[in-house]
């Protein structure tokens, strides 16, 4: 199988066979979820088979002409091969975990078939090579978030979906409106083409206002963040899958695209992106210190280490871009365990109140350590994975010579520690204030052990993903300085 | 054989009737089926015998002068979708014999006088064939009786009575000038009549006439209560092409070949465009009524298709005709929707609704794509065109109408979504346990309209090279 197949295949498999899944519903539930589970294998294995290519450098073009300057491109570079065999690996998981605790609500066939179409989406997006077609599954991640944030159906619930779909596609349309300046500017929506012509003609700064306020909206930051913790209404899979692992690193991963691999940032916004991501990362760490609801504590979580990402990106130097792509997985996957703990809290104990819960520990042991052993990555505490790439990213910012910025990040990294132990501390420690219930059902609680074992693994065996995130780096810095 | 377009359905409302109406109904729905699907089939895979023999008995007897381009296929093509839309939900909707048998007789002279209008080259042709479609719209708006049709049948009269006068008016200043009607001698005799007071008079009458028509700001007045309070094939058929061959394709036609696009006839084009779009989106979003709400979402849509004729670079032009396509698609697909919740529920209060994708599946679904595609969200249809008219507008320099016309989508999807919550994304509202899907004719209307939409989506490149 040459890799042009391979990349139709992993763009192709999920999308078109995600509305399949309800006709499989209708025959049998069985065949439904291991038909779902296929559909995420796919686009898994595949992206993990381009890996050896993407190690040695090579760049897998595939695509045809279509007029207009719309052209049909996906190309597998080792930022795209990366980020697409993060975000696979992770949904992979959370479907397997979807088995259990989606198994007694209804809609479960849209459900499935959202979630498939939604990392369908994603991998279009990882491998667009045309703002045009990059922009088109950024809206199909969108609309399949829309339906799964909306999943329980309460009229409040309907209206935080329609919050974060309004926001997004707000955020969508001025980035739209920069990549038609950037098309005036250089001639092309192709990323290959505006590479080369930026090298002679700088873009103007509207134009990266615009693209830069579509990737702020998709990746929750300020000041469009306010989507984020509201989306929390979602059942506990669909908030990992997309508010945590995937979906916010949406616009980090284009940021990446657009800003280092192809339009190198110019200086001024070296120092404005930073200042916007420390903003967003001391207020949204601030409110999760005070904030009550489980769910809406690692949102806000979530909009604090997106901010991380950012620094690493934005000086482009290579410690700190290698840093930030770690950051992606490392993030992804520890976050996505805690979130996926807070669904077996509260699917148990109906409630995401952290001050009714307490003492937890001594029924739900499992989920406790996973919940701690995540923590300890999000902190950035060695050897966890999250210490590799905090440090990595602040090293970064460093090198650069902006000291005052990374003391901020440095507050935001402690304010990290302190909310999540207040968490941790009220909901599995301490005396038990209700009655204690049993630990979640098998497949849940494995899923959640095993991106906790991952959190830890990935740390101690940090070389295995920052080999991948260096040829990344080289790739994208290598070119052009 | 062009002219058959016409003849045929001329002729068959004279031979339908003939038989008794209980055999005609049967007869009439096929015969209508058949026509409206070989009309699509003629445009769509355009068989030599068919275009290219000419009629010679027929030239004898009297002369029918027509001219087919891309834009009049375009626009056969869609007659012939919405004419089959709209008999298929008025099988579903009307259960009087007297009154299916009386719709299809409506619904053949619309058919006449919309494949007439779309055919001919000279502007008196072009107003008698406006009148005829116009018509029978005021018949279908009121056929129940009801008051609601009857004020909506007769504000669209009256307005349309004034439209009439201006047009008239406007081609008789034009016979004066130039002597003739066709529309290469009238475009002739006023590229040489220069930018004279007696020509801007004419050519703003006519344009004032054909904003009435289709309905645009500040001449909308009429199209809320038309479309909301005619029986619901009525109000496809309205919504999704009659305003739209009488108004937005005269207007498109004009300004080609016609008065030619002179910059402040662009300029006002452009503005008249803007402004519905702003004006229909943000009334929209206010509608409690079904059918209300997407007649203004309509006017909206329109602004975006004379924005594009305004802009009036080719690109444009193929931007404003494909989003004309599209929104003839969309819309329907809208109406069917309306129609189908107004047929289980026996209303269109968006209020009394909630949840009812859990009940009707295929309605709700259908409406998403539906409301996506005018929304103007990838990858349906409604995108592309949407796109192609911005980008247009940006490369003619047109950067602040551009920017306004993408950043106005999002309106389009806050209403809509609000429409979403209200009467299919949700809670099932209590009381409605026991509603069904609609019937069949409506579910596979909805469901060809709804892959119409997603398939020109995904293969837009071949749907834009079509000629």
């Amino acid at each position: 199988m040459n890799s042009q197949t391979t990349i139709s295949l992993i763009i192709f498999v999920p999308v078109l066979l995600a509305l399949t899944l309800p006709l499989a519903g209708k025959i049998s539930l069985r065949l439904r979820n291991i038909l779902a589970l296929g559909l995420c294998l796919v686009p898994l294995l595949c992206s993990l088979s381009l890996i050896p290519a993407a190690l040695s450098g090579k760049t897998v073009t595939l695509g045809r002409e279509l007029g207009l300057g719309i052209n049909f491109i996906f190309t597998a570079d080792a930022l795209a091969v990366f980020v697409a065999c993060v975000s696979s690996f992770i949904s992979t998981l959370i479907v397997v975990y979807s088995f259990g605790y989606i198994s007694h609500y209804h809609n479960q066939n849209e459900y499935y078939s959202m979630v498939v179409l939604f990392l369908g989406g994603m991998m279009g997006l990882v491998f667009a090579g045309n703002l045009i077609f990059l922009y088109l599954f950024w809206e199909i991640t969108a609309i399949t978030s829309w339906r799964l944030i909306g999943f329980f159906r309460d009229k409040y619930v309907v209206e935080r979906a329609d919050k974060a779909f309004l926001v997004t596609v707000f955020g969508a349309l001025l980035m739209l409106l920069g990549f038609i300046r950037l098309f005036q500017e250089t001639g092309s929506f192709d990323l290959l083409v505006i590479k080369e012509v930026v090298k002679t003609h700088p873009i103007s700064n509207l134009t990266i206002a615009l693209i830069l306020a579509g990737i702020l909206s998709k990746s929750a930051t300020l000041p469009f963040h306010t989507w984020l913790p509201d989306a929390g209404v979602a059942p506990s899979p669909v908030t990992a899958l997309l508010h945590a692992a995937v979906l916010v690193k949406i616009g980090v991963y284009v940021f990446a695209r657009i800003f280092v691999a192809t339009i190198p940032l110019p200086i001024n916004w070296q120092v404005i992106v930073p200042v916007i991501a420390g903003i967003s990362a001391l207020v949204s760490a601030g409110a999760a210190l005070i904030e009550t609801d489980l769910k809406r504590i690692i949102a806000y979580s979530t909009i604090s280490q997106i901010g991380f990402i950012f620094l690493g990106f934005s000086f482009g130097n290579s410690i700190g871009v290698a840093g930030a792509l770690l950051y992606i997985l490392m993030h992804g996957l520890a976050k996505a365990g805690l979130f996926l703990c807070a669904g077996i809290v509260e699917q148990n104990t109906k409630t995401k109140d952290i001050t009714k819960l307490g003492g937890l520990i001594k029924t739900m042991p499992v989920t406790a350590m996973a919940f701690l052993l995540c923590s300890f990555s999000v902190m950035g505490i060695p050897p966890f994975g999250g210490f590799f790439a905090t440090f990595m990213v602040m090293t970064g910012a460093v090198t650069s010579g902006h000291i005052i910025i990374s003391m901020v990040f440095l507050v935001g990294a402690f304010m990290t520690i302190m909310y999540l132990f207040r968490t941790f501390n009220m909901v599995f420690l301490g005396e038990p204030k209700a009655a204690l219930v049993k630990e979640g059902s098998f497949v849940m609680v494995a899923t959640v052990a095993v991106f906790a074992a991952l959190s830890l693994l990935g740390g101690i065996l940090i070389w295995w993903p920052d080999a991948l995130a260096q040829a990344a780096t080289l790739q994208m810095l290598g070119t052009i300085r | 054989m062009v002219p058959l377009f016409v003849l045929i359905p001329f002729f068959s409302i004279i031979i339908l009737n003939l038989f008794p109406k209980k055999l005609m109904q049967h007869l009439s729905f096929v015969w209508l089926g058949f026509l409206s699907l070989a009309q699509v089939y003629l445009v769509a895979a355009r068989p030599v015998w068919f275009w290219d023999t000419k009629l010679e008995l027929w030239n004898l007897l009297f002369s029918f002068r027509y001219s087919v381009d891309v834009i009049t296929l375009v626009m056969l093509l869609c007659i012939g979708i919405v004419v089959f839309i709209s008999l298929l939900a008025s099988r579903a909707m009307i259960s009087d014999v007297h009154q299916r048998v009386n719709f299809k007789n409506l619904l053949l002279v619309s058919l006449i006088g919309m494949n007439a209008t779309v055919l001919v080259t000279d502007v008196f042709s072009l107003y008698v064939f406006i009148e005829i479609t116009a018509v029978s719209s005021y018949i279908m708006i009121a056929m129940n009786k009801d008051r609601l049709g009857l004020e909506g049948a007769f504000k669209y009269l009256i307005l349309s009575a004034i439209a009439t006068v201006m047009m008239l008016v406007a081609i008789s200043l034009l016979l004066l000038l130039t002597g003739n009607t066709s529309f290469e001698a009238v475009g002739a005799g006023l590229a040489g009549a220069g930018n004279s007071l007696f020509v801007r008079v004419s050519i703003g009458l006519f344009l004032c006439g054909l904003f009435i028509k289709s309905g645009l700001v500040p001449f909308h007045g009429w199209l809320p209560d038309a479309y909301s309070a005619a029986p619901a094939p009525a109000s496809i058929l309205l919504a999704g092409i009659v305003t739209k061959v009488s108004g937005v394709y005269v207007l498109m036609r004009l300004a080609i070949s016609v008065f030619g696009l002179t910059p402040s006839v662009q300029a006002l084009l452009m503005f008249i465009g803007a402004v519905s779009i702003i004006i229909g989106a943000v009334a929209a979003l206010t509608q409690t009524d079904f059918k209300r709400m997407l007649a203004y979402s309509s006017i909206s849509q329109i602004g975006y298709i004379i924005l594009g004729v305004g802009c009036g670079t080719k690109l444009a032009l193929i931007g404003a005709v494909f989003h004309l396509f599209n929104h003839a698609i969309f819309k329907s697909l809208l109406f069917v929707n309306a129609a189908s919740v107004e047929k289980e529920l026996g209303t269109t209060d968006m209020d009394k609704m909630g949840g009812l994708t859990q009940r009707m599946p295929v309605t709700g679904i259908t409406s998403v794509i539906g409301l996506l595609s005018t929304a103007g969200i990838p990858p349906l249809s409604g995108f592309w065109s949407k796109f192609i008219i911005i980008i247009a507008l940006w490369q003619a320099g047109n950067f602040g109408y551009a920017a306004f016309a993408l950043l106005a989508s999002i309106i389009t999807l806050a209403y809509f979504l609000s429409m979403q919550r209200k009467v299919f994304f949700g809670k099932l509202r209590s009381g409605l346990e026991n509603i069904k899907e609609s019937s069949m004719g409506l579910i596979v209307s909805q469901a060809v309209l709804a892959i119409i939409t997603l398939v020109v989506g995904l293969i837009f490149p071949l749907v834009i090279s079509w000629r």
